[in-house]
């Protein structure tokens, strides 16, 4: 493990909070509906990619469950579940390759556009929705994972700089 | 592919599985529950107020942003608003004559204490403090909860018209589902019962249809053939749920699914989305018997 973890659910925490009280103000009305980032997602995708699979499966599912108990309308659990799988493939995924910035943008569409499927299929499994596939893949998931990846993009150096540690220091398991 | 299924090895599927079915439990379990446990309160209400320091200002400085786009609108609007507030005042006159007459006739035919104060709605102010970015599940957070005597299944309006029902209380917070959500064919949404504004005894069903992001109203009778342009209220029947709260206005109207009903498309009176401020209407306690 090679992040500040500490800092690392700090920054989720954040994130959270600026997803559900500043992003709705950001998104143009016509497209409130249609642009819905999860932010922590990202975030996940990164702790997954740096600190490894297990870390990025149990951020994933504690970050997803809290995100559930916030909107909580219908039903706890689709994000927790849909997270927690997400986190674990990325952190199978980096073992195998590692993360640089052209290989991540593509895991961040394809892991991106999974999860919101995943949601998806659960709630259509509840029948607390009964839209279909195609439509709200050209409704909601494709222009949300496109904004991911823009996000992503942004948030690339600030992680890389502030939440990873050094290489060097690696190695002498500093306790900083 | 040798490689994938020796990557999926079997302690692998095996919590997976396992995973998939504590899971499943779990949505089966809190799906249709009301009463929150008091961890979820707590994080909730943490949460909450974290976010409502941050929706607020940042609503204050992106309302101030659209409102200077649309200054040259502002002269327009004042002409409109200037005719409304004269038909208004004409208005006030006959339903302050009416209302007399009404609590006269009342008192005559000895009405009870409740049955006088049952359209006495009060209204609660709530900021909004938070959306989610949960496609399937549009709430809405509120400032206001169960100290301040919000009860699930409350009404939720802002000046404009209906936007919701209060669907899950907690401690200094609550959430509020929007009727966005009142889809008849999934299982989710207590049906919202309607009226037109000039045909108090007509009736029919609000719902969503999310394929066409148009709100309906449905099962109207086919002597309450719906004109362009009805006002569309809530007409208050089952009793729990207030009347005349304005939701919109008919867009148009077709004959519905068996052809004994009507079904009008309504537009919207509130908008949903960035969202500042918002009544929660409290009916009169009904005593029970």
């Amino acid at each position: 493990m090679n992040m500040r973890i500490n800092w690392v659910i700090l920054c989720g925490i954040v994130l959270l909070i600026v997803e559900n009280a500043i992003v709705p103000w950001v998104v143009p009305p016509e497209w409130s509906e249609r642009l819905l980032p999860h932010l922590n997602l990202i975030l996940t995708l990164f702790v997954a990619g740096y600190a490894g699979r297990h870390i990025g499966f149990l951020f994933g599912l504690g970050f997803g469950l809290l995100q559930d108990m916030l909107s909580y309308g219908y039903m706890i659990g689709p994000y927790g579940f849909g997270m927690g799988l997400i986190g674990y493939l990325a952190g199978l995924i980096a073992e195998r390759k590692s993360f640089t910035l052209g290989f991540f943008a593509w895991v961040v569409i394809v892991l991106g556009v999974m999860l919101d499927s995943i949601v998806y299929s659960i709630y259509r499994l509840f029948r607390i929705t009964d839209l279909q596939y195609d439509f709200i893949f050209y409704w909601q998931i494709a222009p949300t994972s496109l904004l991911q990846l823009m996000i992503a993009l942004l948030m690339y150096v600030p992680v890389r700089r502030f939440l990873v540690k050094p290489s060097l220091s690696s190695g002498e398991d500093s306790p900083d | 592919m040798g490689g994938i299924f020796r990557l999926m090895r079997n302690k692998r599927l095996f919590i997976l599985m396992i995973g998939l079915i504590v899971f499943i439990a779990l949505m089966g379990f809190t799906m249709g529950r009301t009463r929150l446990t008091w961890p979820e309160k707590f994080l909730n209400d943490a949460f909450g107020t974290a976010q409502g320091a941050l929706y607020r200002p940042v609503g204050a400085v992106a309302d101030f942003f659209r409102d200077l786009g649309r200054l040259s609108d502002v002269y327009e609007e004042n002409e409109q608003l200037r005719q409304t507030v004269a038909q208004y005042t004409q208005d006030q006159v006959k339903f302050n004559l009416l209302e007399a007459d009404n609590k006269r006739l009342q008192t005559a035919l000895h009405f009870t204490e409740q049955q006088m104060n049952m359209d006495n709605y009060r209204y609660l102010i709530a900021q909004v403090i938070g959306s989610t970015s949960n496609p399937y599940e549009k709430t809405i957070t509120i400032n206001l909860g169960s100290r301040d005597g919000i009860k699930p299944e409350m009404a939720v309006r802002t000046v404009d018209g209906l936007v919701g029902l209060v669907s899950k209380v907690k401690n200094f917070t609550s959430t509020v589902t929007l009727i966005t959500s009142l889809d008849p064919n999934s299982s989710k949404g207590t049906p919202v019962s309607a009226t037109f504004l000039g045909k108090p005894e007509s009736f029919g069903i609000i719902e969503y249809d999310e394929e066409t992001q148009s709100l309906q109203m449905t099962k109207i009778d086919e002597h309450d053939k719906p004109a362009d342009g009805d006002q569309v209220i809530t007409s208050g029947l089952g009793s729990l749920f207030p009347k005349g709260i304005i939701i919109g206005k008919v867009k148009n109207s077709q004959v519905g699914d068996f052809g004994l009903t009507y079904t009008a498309i309504i537009e919207p009176a509130a908008k949903y989305n960035h969202l500042r401020e918002v009544f929660v209407v409290v009916v009169p306690e009904v005593e029970e018997p």
